[in-house]
C-alpha cells in the first residue's frame, strides 16, 4: 500500500526530475539519453514493479546528482541519525521519567510546576530554536562543546563496523575518538531529547496520578517500603506500559525533529539527506529512503505496542496486592 | 558534564596550518567536466587548473598550465605550449598526451573517459565550436574550430576545461568523479559527504605553494549557525552570507568582509507566449513602475545594485546611457489603463522560496514588486515554490511572469545574451530563454557577436543587441547582487574572482607574513 501511494505521489509531481538534473545548460538530447539510461521511458506499471523489486533486493540505484550509490549513502547517513536518535531517546526518557516521578513523590509545588511546564514547553517550542539556544550556550559562551559536526575533522575516524561512532570507537579501543564523538553528540542529542522528554514526562505524570496507582503507592508506603524501592520495583513497572506506547509513536516525530536538529548542528544524518533529495528532485533516493522510514516507523510502533501489552499492569497489579 | 576540558587540542580549534572554509551545502561531484553546482565548482577549483586562467580579480586571460598560446589569423586554430615540469597529483607528468585526455573524454562519446554516469552538459554549450583537439608535439596542443568564437579562450579558463589526470580513470573508474586528481595547489585527501572535504597542500606545486598545510571545506547548512561559527573561530572563512547579517559582520573587527560586484543578474521574465504578457505596453508599464534602486536597497541590504541592462556593467557594448528604463509612474499608468480590464484575475509572478546568488531574499523582491505594481492599479499574486518546481514552470512556459536570474560562466557577453534572447534557447522543456522570445534580427546579431573577433566589433554588435532588447523588452533586469565572502581578520591574501570561482590557495596568516619579512 505504502509503496503504491509513494510511487504515485512521486510520479504525480509535475516536474521532470531528469530535465531538472541539468542546471544551467539543459540540452534536449542529453535529457532524452538520461531518461533512457534510467529506464524512465518504460510504462508506469513496469517501473512500479521494478521499484518494488529493487527496493526489496537492495538495488537502490545511484543519486541523479552525485552519482553515488544511494544504499551506500544511506549506510553512511542512517547510522548517524540512529546514533543521535537513540541517545536522544535515552536522555529524553530518563529526564522525562525522573522529572515526572520526582514531582509525584516529592509532591512539592516547584517540582510539579517543572513537570507540567516541561510537557508544555517541550511540545510547543520549535526544536530549531532550542537548538540555536543550546549552540550559543554550550558552544559559544561556555565553549565546552563543538559548534556542530559529528566528528573531529583532524582525527581519523575508527573503522566503520556498526556505523555508530561511539560503538565503533569502543570496539577499536580508541579513547580519543570516543571522546570526540561523545563531545559532538552532547548538544544535538539534548536538543532532540526535549520532545521525548516532554511526552514521556507528561504521560508518566498523568499515569502516576491515576487512582489505582496512587492507591498502590500509598499501600506500599504504609508497609514501610522506601521511595527508591517503590519506584524501581513497582511503580515504573506498573506505569510504564503507556509510556512505551508513547515512545513508539514519538519515534516518527523524532525523525522529523532529526532533520531540524541535523541542520542546526551540521549533523550528516538521514534527515538532511532525505530533505535535500526531495528539494533537488533526486527522486530515486527520495522514494527508497521514504519507503524505508515508513516501514521503520511502522515496525517501531508495532513493536512498542506488543511490548506495552506484554507489560500490561493488570496481571501484575493483582500479584502486587496479594 | 565534565567533558569540557579533555582533548580540546584536537578539536576544530586549529593550528595555523589548517584553514577551514564553510559553505551551506556539499559538492555533488568533484569531476570538473561534469559539475554545474557552485559548491562543486568551488571545491574543484582548489584541486584542478586549466591551460589558461583569469588574472586574479580580472577577466583578462593569463597562461596557467600552458606557458604560452597563439591564435591563428582566421581565429580557427588555437595552439597551447604546455608548461614543463608539471605533474598531476598521482605523479603523471603533464604533456600533450595526458592533457588531451580531459578534452577527448568530453568530445568523443566512445572514449572510455566519457563516463555513462556523466552528462558533460557544458561541453555542448561553451565549447560547441571545437571540432578537434590534437597533441601536435610532446608538449603542444592544437584546437581546431568550425567557426571563430570570441569567447573560447575565456571558456578554456573555466572549470569544465580543467585538466584531470588520465590515470584517475584507470585507478578509480566511475569513482574518479569522487577522487579528483589534478595539478592544482591542493591535493585531495578525504571526502565525508555532507560533512567536509579535506585537502592538503601539494608540495610539488609548480606555482606559489599555499601557506596552509590543510584546507578543510566544511558544510554548515544553517546560515545563522555559519555566522556564529565564524565569530567563534570554529571556522576561518565562509560564503553564502545572508545580507541581513552584513551589518553585524561589517562592524566586527575580527572579521573581514570581501565584497565585489558579481557577474550576475536577477530579472523578471515575461512569458511572451502568454496572452497578457505578449502585449508590449503592459510589459513597458510594469518596467516603468518598478523603482529598481529602491528595490536593490530593500532586498539586497547594500550588497548589490539596481540592474539597468541584462548584462553587468563593463561588458563590451554596455551603453553610455545609464538609465534606459526610468521610473515613470505617470507614463506607466497611462500605458496600463486601457488593459486593466484584463486583470480581473491578478498577474501571477513566480518566485523561488530559497535564496539564490542573484536574489538573496527572493520573497522580499516579489512582495516589493507586488506593492509597486499596485500603485499603477495592477493586481499581482505572488506564487512561491521551491527552486526546482519554479525552474520546471519556467522552462516549460507554464507561467506569466517569473523572477529568475543568471550567473555568468565565463565572463562573456554572449553567455548572458544568447541565454536570454536566442531563439535556439527557447525550446520548451530545456529553455533558458524563459520569455520564449524569438526574433530573427536578434538571432542574427547574437551570431554576429560570436563571430566577431575584435573588441570594437563585438562592442558594436552587443550595443545593437541591447537596443533591440530595450525595444522588445522580453525581460526586465532588476538587480546585480554582490559576491560576498567573510574571513577571520587574522588571515589575508584572498581576492574575489570575477566569475565567482573561489581561490583559497593564497590565504595566509598575517603574522606568517610578518615573520617572513623579519627573516629577510
Amino acid at each position: 500500500m505504502a509503496s503504491l501511494a509513494l510511487f504515485v505521489a512521486i510520479k504525480a509531481m509535475p516536474e521532470d526530475p531528469i530535465a531538472l538534473k541539468f542546471g544551467k545548460h539543459p540540452d534536449p538530447q542529453l535529457i532524452v539519453q538520461e531518461r533512457e539510461r534510467l529506464g524512465l521511458d518504460r510504462p508506469w506499471l513496469s517501473q512500479y514493479l521494478s521499484f518494488n523489486k529493487q527496493f526489496v533486493s537492495g538495488d537502490w540505484g545511484e543519486s541523479l546528482l552525485t552519482g553515488r550509490a544511494s544504499l551506500e549513502d544511506v549506510g553512511l547517513f542512517f547510522p548517524a541519525t540512529i546514533e543521535l536518535g537513540l541517545l536522544a531517546l535515552a536522555v529524553g526518557c530518563f529526564a522525562g521519567a525522573s522529572i515526572a516521578l520526582y514531582a509525584r513523590i516529592s509532591e512539592t509545588r516547584v517540582s510539579k510546576t517543572i513537570a507540567l511546564s516541561l510537557g508544555n514547553v517541550g511540545l510547543t517550542v520549535p526544536i530549531f530554536w532550542i537548538g540555536l539556544l543550546l549552540l550559543v550556550l554550550g558552544a559559544l559562551w561556555l565553549g565546552w562543546f563543538p559548534a556542530g559536526g559529528r566528528f573531529d575533522l583532524m582525527l581519523v575516524p575508527p573503522k566503520a563496523i556498526t556505523g555508530l561512532l561511539l560503538l565503533d570507537s569502543l570496539i577499536a579501543g580508541d579513547a580519543a575518538s570516543f571522546s570526540a564523538a561523545l563531545r559532538h553528540l552532547v548538544l544535538p542529542s539534548c536538543c532532540l531529547a526535549v520532545f521525548p522528554a516532554a511526552s514521556v514526562s507528561s504521560v508518566l505524570y498523568a499515569r502516576l496520578g491515576e487512582p489505582s496507582i496512587e492507591a498502590l503507592y500509598v499501600s506500599l508506603k504504609a508497609r514501610g517500603y522506601g521511595n527508591a524501592r517503590i519506584v524501581f520495583s513497582h511503580l515504573l513497572r506498573v506505569a510504564s506500559a503507556p509510556v512505551i506506547t508513547v515512545i513508539g509513536t514519538t519515534f516518527g516525530a523524532l525523525l522529523g525533529g532529526a532533520f531540524l536538529t541535523e541542520t542546526v548542528f551540521s549533523w550528516p544524518g538521514i534527515g538532511r539527506y532525505l530533505v535535500s533529495a526531495i528539494i533537488e528532485r533526486d527522486v530515486f533516493i527520495a522514494r527508497n529512503v521514504l519507503m524505508m522510514l515508513i516501514l521503520l516507523v511502522f515496525v517501531v510502533a508495532f513493536l512498542s505496542d506488543i511490548l506495552a501489552q506484554w507489560m500490561d499492569p493488570f496481571e501484575s497489579e493483582k500479584e502486587e496486592e496479594t | 558534564m565534565a567533558l569540557g576540558g579533555c582533548s580540546s587540542s584536537t578539536d576544530e580549534q586549529t593550528s595555523s596550518d589548517v584553514f577551514i572554509f564553510a559553505r551551506g551545502s556539499d559538492s555533488q561531484k568533484l569531476d570538473p567536466a561534469d559539475v554545474d553546482d557552485g559548491e562543486s565548482v568551488n571545491a574543484v577549483a582548489q584541486i584542478f587548473e586549466g591551460l589558461v586562467r583569469f588574472k586574479s580579480g580580472t577577466l583578462e586571460i593569463e597562461p596557467a598550465l600552458a606557458e604560452s598560446y597563439s591564435i591563428s589569423e582566421d581565429g580557427l586554430t588555437y595552439r597551447f605550449k604546455l608548461r614543463d615540469g608539471v605533474a598531476f597529483h598521482d605523479g603523471m607528468p603533464l604533456n600533450g598526451e595526458t592533457a588531451l585526455f580531459s578534452f577527448q573524454r568530453q568530445m568523443d562519446e566512445s572514449h572510455p573517459g566519457h563516463l555513462k554516469v556523466a552528462s558533460f552538459s557544458y561541453w555542448k554549450y561553451l565549447y560547441q565550436d571545437i571540432v578537434s583537439v590534437e597533441a601536435i608535439g610532446p608538449m603542444e596542443l592544437e584546437f581546431k574550430l568550425a567557426k571563430p568564437n570570441a569567447s573560447l579562450l575565456s571558456s578554456l579558463a573555466v572549470f569544465p576545461a580543467f585538466l584531470v589526470s588520465p590515470q584517475a580513470l584507470d585507478t578509480y573508474g566511475d569513482a574518479m568523479q569522487r577522487n579528483p586528481v589534478g595539478t592544482g595547489p591542493f591535493r585531495f585527501v578525504d571526502w565525508r559527504p555532507n560533512e567536509a572535504i579535506v585537502l592538503e597542500r601539494n608540495d610539488d606545486y609548480w606555482g606559489v605553494k599555499p601557506a596552509m598545510q590543510r584546507l578543510i571545506i566544511k558544510v554548515v547548512p544553517d546560515n545563522t549557525v555559519r555566522v556564529l561559527q565564524l565569530k567563534s573561530g570554529d571556522i576561518h572563512a565562509m560564503d553564502g552570507l545572508p545580507p541581513a547579517e552584513l551589518p553585524s559582520l561589517l562592524s566586527d573587527d575580527a572579521i573581514d568582509v570581501y565584497q565585489e560586484a558579481g557577474l550576475n543578474v536577477g530579472y523578471l521574465a515575461f512569458n511572451l507566449d502568454s496572452p497578457r504578457m505578449e502585449n508590449r505596453d503592459i510589459r513597458e508599464a510594469i518596467a516603468l513602475a518598478i523603482d529598481r534602486d529602491k528595490l536593490a536597497e530593500v532586498a539586497l541590504s547594500g550588497a548589490g545594485r539596481a540592474a539597468h541592462y541584462p548584462v553587468p556593467k563593463g561588458f563590451p557594448g554596455y551603453p553610455e546611457v545609464e538609465q534606459p528604463i526610468p521610473l515613470d509612474l505617470a507614463k506607466a499608468r497611462q500605458l496600463i489603463e486601457p488593459h486593466l480590464h484584463l486583470f480581473d484575475t491578478p498577474l501571477e509572478i513566480l518566485v523561488m522560496n530559497a535564496p539564490r546568488i542573484y536574489f538573496p531574499e527572493p520573497l522580499t523582491i516579489a512582495t516589493f514588486i507586488q506593492g509597486q505594481l499596485k500603485e499603477i492599479g495592477l493586481p499581482v499574486r505572488v506564487v512561491s515554490s521551491d527552486f526546482k518546481a519554479q525552474l520546471h514552470a519556467l522552462r516549460n512556459g507554464e507561467f506569466e511572469a517569473g523572477l529568475i536570474g543568471w550567473v555568468g560562466d565565463n565572463g562573456d557577453a554572449d553567455n548572458f545574451l544568447s541565454v536570454f534572447f536566442a531563439s535556439w534557447a527557447a525550446e520548451k522543456g530545456s529553455a533558458t530563454n524563459y520569455s520564449f522570445y524569438r526574433n530573427e534580427e536578434m538571432d542574427r546579431l547574437l551570431l554576429a557577436g560570436r563571430a566577431a573577433t575584435s573588441l570594437d566589433q563585438r562592442a558594436n554588435v552587443y550595443s545593437q543587441v541591447l537596443e533591440k532588447w530595450r525595444q522588445d523588452l522580453p525581460i526586465l533586469p532588476l538587480v546585480h547582487s554582490d559576491d560576498l565572502f567573510a574571513m577571520n581578520s587574522d588571515y589575508e591574501g584572498f581576492e574575489i574572482q570575477k566569475i565567482g570561482e573561489l581561490r583559497l590557495a593564497g590565504i595566509r596568516l598575517k603574522s606568517d607574513n610578518a615573520r617572513e619579512s623579519v627573516d629577510q
